[in-house]
């Protein structure tokens, strides 16, 4: 096990090196400048310009921009290219926002999904089943974007209530507890939009897992031995169906801190998704380099995670 | 078991009772604003510092927490603001071989003392070889007419250099000056140092000859040396700034010349590396005799230099000896300025929120607080509105109508400081025709653009300046669609239609390509049009769209197009040079259609020179004209730029020469927030200070 872990997080390293020169070099050769002015702007001369590129090393080589930003990255001391402070401080201080709506809206896919997905088994092949199946397949099918618009409009024209951002402004709050509510209905509105693919997927995870274990030789054994419906379900049934679950939250470990551009833009959300987003318009290099190695160290880490947790939840399999 | 149902049936129970519960409550909640205006902005701003930031963003903040020496009025005209007020003049110096014929000239003028009031001469002085005249007024005409009365002896004439080097630029030249004392430099300037340029006595020839020789012996790569100029004189303007005295940072230090000083410091310095540098590069020396006096002196008349007052100064006692690093720690998300608001606070992403500025020297605020919000989506925008968390909404051109007809709101409307066109590539022979140029500026329906891609909301576009401007021409008649004259022009220009309904010269078909950038509808919307008129006079145009940076760096900037959907964004300034010049029209210029016309140079560079308002009025719109009737691009439309407020939820009070007067919120020429400092919410009037403690 523990050789098994050594030589993953080997691989892993190699793997995170490759795929952050990969993309550092398809993030620098995209067309377009970082230039904090517009490409037009008629009033730069050529002395201001040079001496920009030369103040963040746009004049190096690229095989030498890439060297100064990893070295700036591990060091700490990389700063944006926009606003001159250090990168990592940006993304950490969206950290707190982010966190909170995926924690969020992955507890709201969890147990929904779990609920939807064990009434649909136990309920297989019944009308509730085939309508929450229709929903789940448009909720995988209908683009998040355009069901968050609809919502939104249809809240403002309907109750006139704000949504966006993290709180409501300029108005005078009668108690704490309004206020907190306040937080909770910001963030419980893009939470639950977020999570609505989510839900659809994971029911269907464990409707179909839990349809083959329900027809698995010792249910009917525990059934055949006079144990009640519920006992069955919940207690033999359901702990065999849930494997896939807990090997998805391996794959949890990026969408931590991965934000969602689409739904962060329309609530005005400050997450990292928008950072990243931003970055890549206004080819901010440096901030790109490191949100690219962070997600991608945590997708590497989260398959790594879904493999050993496999291993624990499933006796049969071994880490070789 | 009962852990399993809890966690199937409970967690899913409580996040709805979680759901249903707060939004209750947001429902509930009252819609009392407080005393405060909120703004909701699409993009946020990258540093709030005046001298570094250009995005709109940033200079939203800035306009509110900073102040300038100048600032432009409802009116946009230049006027005081931390300067009480300034004075120009000229210091005009002529050489002489030896000091007697320096003397001699000076014996000469002192002759002609009658006319000295005309040419507005104050005062001749001999100083070794040098006469110095120090007129009242900048500009170059009558120093040239003095210079023909008084040139007994022939004078020293002044050649200017400009020597690229890359790096060392300060101990190159002063190397230089070392090893050949036979060339008398009397001023020199430095490009970061990067360049350096040097006005010398003499000849052009030995000095740039000698500085080529200097260079190579020095192994400096890629050096260049190029004249820029051989003088008779040299023309300097001064600036004198008068400032207020007790204005207040926001700190609570005083305000002196010596921020003033920082600030030109800042801007000229490498290690900051502002891009507005250019605008004070013709800078010859800043010099703060008392702490509210300054004095700028140019290196050659250049009037709209001027505006570039309107720049907002930052505080010394903060910044100076500080490293950038700094600045972008400490001073860039929590900037102290002279304005009307200060900053209180910034939410990444969230909101920055500015206060009163209790001791704003022209008097605090009525309102509590200015909140700029980030929105990025533009749907969110309007939500925000209409659910009041944002206090107005910018309207695009389709709902301006709905909103107009609404009773709940109060719309501005006015024409953006913009006009969209299309431009011809001049180098290539088939838009050489002026003719033809013409023949498509008739073809092509701009009314019914107007009509149809922006709603009506704008009105055809008559040249280089738009009308708010007070150097604008506005007597220019637009040229009217009429598609007969345009076959006329084209069948006169020798394009005759062909089999294919396409017309011909000398076996070229006209045809060529139309292309803009990907992202705005509405140029799209121009192309297609544009492609559908010019097809009626038997044109055939292939629209191609390109992503942005695609579009700028490989078309645009590289000059290597045949036409295209641009706008330009004109701020209140008459230089022309950058977009006109045909000096400019190389890669990586303005000129981009590569426009060329002599008359138009020579007006352009005498209107730089020019400090008469008259003159520039005449100038400015002798250029405008010829412009507009050479065609080089086809001038579309100024769309309108349209706000809307909730009706009445906001009035002003503001002082004038009569008193306070209480009005709604009112349009001006620069926009309907411009007296944002007086603005104040109807359900705050009775808790509003006494107007005598603001009086400014």
């Amino acid at each position: 096990m523990i050789h098994f872990i050594i030589r993953r997080l080997l691989i892993t390293l190699v793997l995170v090196f490759f795929i952050s020169l990969v993309s550092f070099f398809i993030i620098t050769l995209t067309p377009g400048s970082p230039y904090p002015w517009g490409e037009l702007d008629p009033k730069i001369s050529q002395t201001v310009k040079d001496n920009y590129r030369k103040q963040f090393h746009l004049d190096e080589p690229i095989w030498m921009q890439y060297y100064l930003n990893m070295k700036g990255l591990f060091s700490g001391d990389l700063r944006s290219i926009k606003d001159g402070r250090p990168v990592l401080e940006r993304i950490g201080e969206r950290l707190p926002a982010t966190l909170a709506l995926n924690v969020c809206a992955i507890v709201i896919s969890l147990s929904f999904g779990l609920l939807i997905g064990v009434y649909s088994a136990r309920n297989a092949g019944r009308w509730p089943d085939v309508t929450l199946s229709v929903i789940s397949f448009a909720m995988l099918a209908l683009p998040g974007f355009w069901i968050s618009y609809l919502v939104i409009i249809g809240i403002t024209d309907w109750f006139g209530t704000p949504m966006l951002g993290t709180s409501t402004y300029g108005t005078i709050f009668p108690n704490a507890a309004s206020q907190m509510l306040d937080y909770a209905w910001h963030l419980a509105l893009p939470a639950s939009l977020l999570a609505l693919g989510g839900i659809a997927a994971q029911s269907r995870y464990i409707r179909a897992s839990m349809i083959e274990t329900l027809g698995e030789d010792y249910i009917r054994t525990a059934r055949a031995k006079g144990l009640d419906e519920e006992t069955v379900s919940y207690k033999h049934a359901l702990r065999n169906s849930i494997r896939p679950l807990i090997t998805g939250i391996g794959g949890l470990l990026p969408a931590l801190i991965g934000g969602s551009i689409i739904i962060e833009s329309i609530f005005a959300y400050p997450g990292i998704g928008r950072l990243g987003y931003q970055a890549v318009l206004e080819r901010d290099y440096s901030t790109l380099v490191a949100l690219n190695f962070i997600t991608a160290a945590l997708v590497l880490l989260g398959n790594l995670l879904a493999d050993i947790l496999y291993a624990a939840v499933d006796p049969r399999v071994r880490l070789e | 078991m009962r852990v399993i149902k809890f966690l199937i049936y409970g967690v899913p129970l409580i996040l709805v009772a979680v759901f249903v519960a707060a939004f209750w409550n947001a429902t509930q909640l009252s819609t009392n604003k407080k005393n405060e205006l909120t703004i909701g902005s699409i993009g946020e701003p990258t540093k709030i510092n005046p001298i570094l930031s250009t995005d709109s963003a940033a200079s939203q903040v800035e306009s509110l927490v900073f102040e300038g020496l100048l600032k432009y009025s409802a009116d946009l005209e230049l006027e005081p603001n931390l300067a009480r007020e300034f004075q120009l003049s000229q210091t005009t110096t002529f050489f002489f071989p030896t000091n007697e014929s320096a003397s001699a000239a000076r014996e000469i003028l002192m002759t002609l003392s009658a006319r000295w009031a005309e040419w507005t001469l104050r005062n001749a002085v001999v100083i070794d070889r040098e006469l110095r005249l120090d007129f009242l007024q900048p500009g170059l005409e009558t120093s040239n007419v003095i210079a023909d009365l008084i040139s007994i002896d022939p004078m020293s004439p002044v050649v200017q250099v400009r020597v690229e080097v890359g790096d060392k630029a300060r101990e190159l030249l002063a190397t230089f000056r070392a090893a050949h004392p036979e060339f008398n430099i009397v001023r020199e300037w430095f490009d970061y140092d990067a360049v350096f340029e040097i006005s010398a006595l003499g000849d052009s020839a030995p000095i740039s000859e000698a500085l080529t020789a200097f260079l190579a012996a020095k192994k400096v790569e890629k050096s260049n040396v190029q004249v820029l100029d051989e003088l008779q004189f040299l023309a300097e303007p001064v600036v004198r700034f008068d400032l207020r005295e007790g204005v207040l940072w926001q700190d609570g230090v005083e305000f002196t010349s010596k921020d003033v000083a920082f600030t030109f410091w800042a801007l000229t310095d490498a290690s900051i590396g502002s891009p507005r540098k250019p605008d004070f590069d013709l800078i010859q020396a800043l010099e703060t005799p008392t702490p509210y006096e300054v004095v700028v002196t140019y290196r050659k008349p250049f009037s709209p230099a001027l505006s570039s007052w309107t720049m907002s100064i930052i505080p010394a006692h903060i910044l100076e000896g500080k490293p950038i690093s700094w600045w972008d720690e400490f001073f860039h998300r929590s900037p102290v300025g002279l304005g009307p608001f200060k900053f209180a606070e910034w939410k990444t992403n969230e909101f920055i929120r500015l206060e009163r500025n209790p001791t704003y020297y022209d008097g605090a605020p009525w309102l509590d607080a200015v909140v700029i919000r980030t929105l990025p989506d533009p749907i969110a925008n309007r939500l925000a509105f209409e659910t009041r968390q944002v206090d107005y909404w910018g309207v695009d051109p389709w709902a301006v109508k709905a909103f107009e007809d609404d009773e709940r709101f109060d719309v501005f409307n006015a024409p953006a400081k913009q006009y969209n066109w299309v431009g011809w590539n001049l180098r290539m022979p088939m838009f050489q025709d002026l003719r033809v140029r013409q023949a498509f500026a008739h073809a092509v329906n701009v009314p019914e653009m107007i009509k149809y891609v922006l709603y009506g909301n704008g009105v055809q576009s008559t040249g280089i300046f738009p009308p708010m401007y007070w150097f604008a021409n506005n007597d220019i008649v637009p040229i009217p669609y009429d598609p007969d004259r345009a076959r006329a022009l084209l069948d006169e220009a020798g394009w005759k239609l062909g089999p294919d309904g396409i017309r011909v010269k000398d076996g070229e078909r006209m045809s060529f390509k139309l292309i803009t950038n990907q992202g705005n509808e509405t140029r799209k919307d121009i192309a297609t049009l544009v492609q559908d008129n010019l097809k009626r006079i038997g044109v055939d145009v292939q629209v191609e769209i390109y992503e942005w940076a695609v579009f700028i760096s490989r078309f645009v900037m590289k000059q290597e197009f045949e036409s295209l959907v641009l706008a330009w964004t004109t701020p209140p300034d008459y230089d022309a040079f950058q977009v006109w010049h045909s000096s400019q029209a190389n890669a990586d210029q303005l000129n981009l259609v590569g426009y060329n016309n002599p008359q138009v140079d020579r007006l352009i560079e005498q209107l730089r020179q020019e400090y008469d308002r008259d003159k520039i009025i005449e100038m400015a719109g002798k250029i405008q004209l010829i412009i507009y009737e050479d065609q080089p691009l086809l001038f579309l439309y100024i769309p309108d730029s349209t706000s809307v407020i909730w009706k009445d939820s906001f009035r002003i009070r503001r002082p004038t020469p009569d008193g306070w007067k209480d009005t709604p919120v009112e349009m001006t020429k620069a926009g309907w927030t411009y007296y944002l400092q007086w603005f104040y919410r109807p359900e705050y009037a009775d808790e509003m200070p006494p107007a005598e403690v603001a009086v400014p």
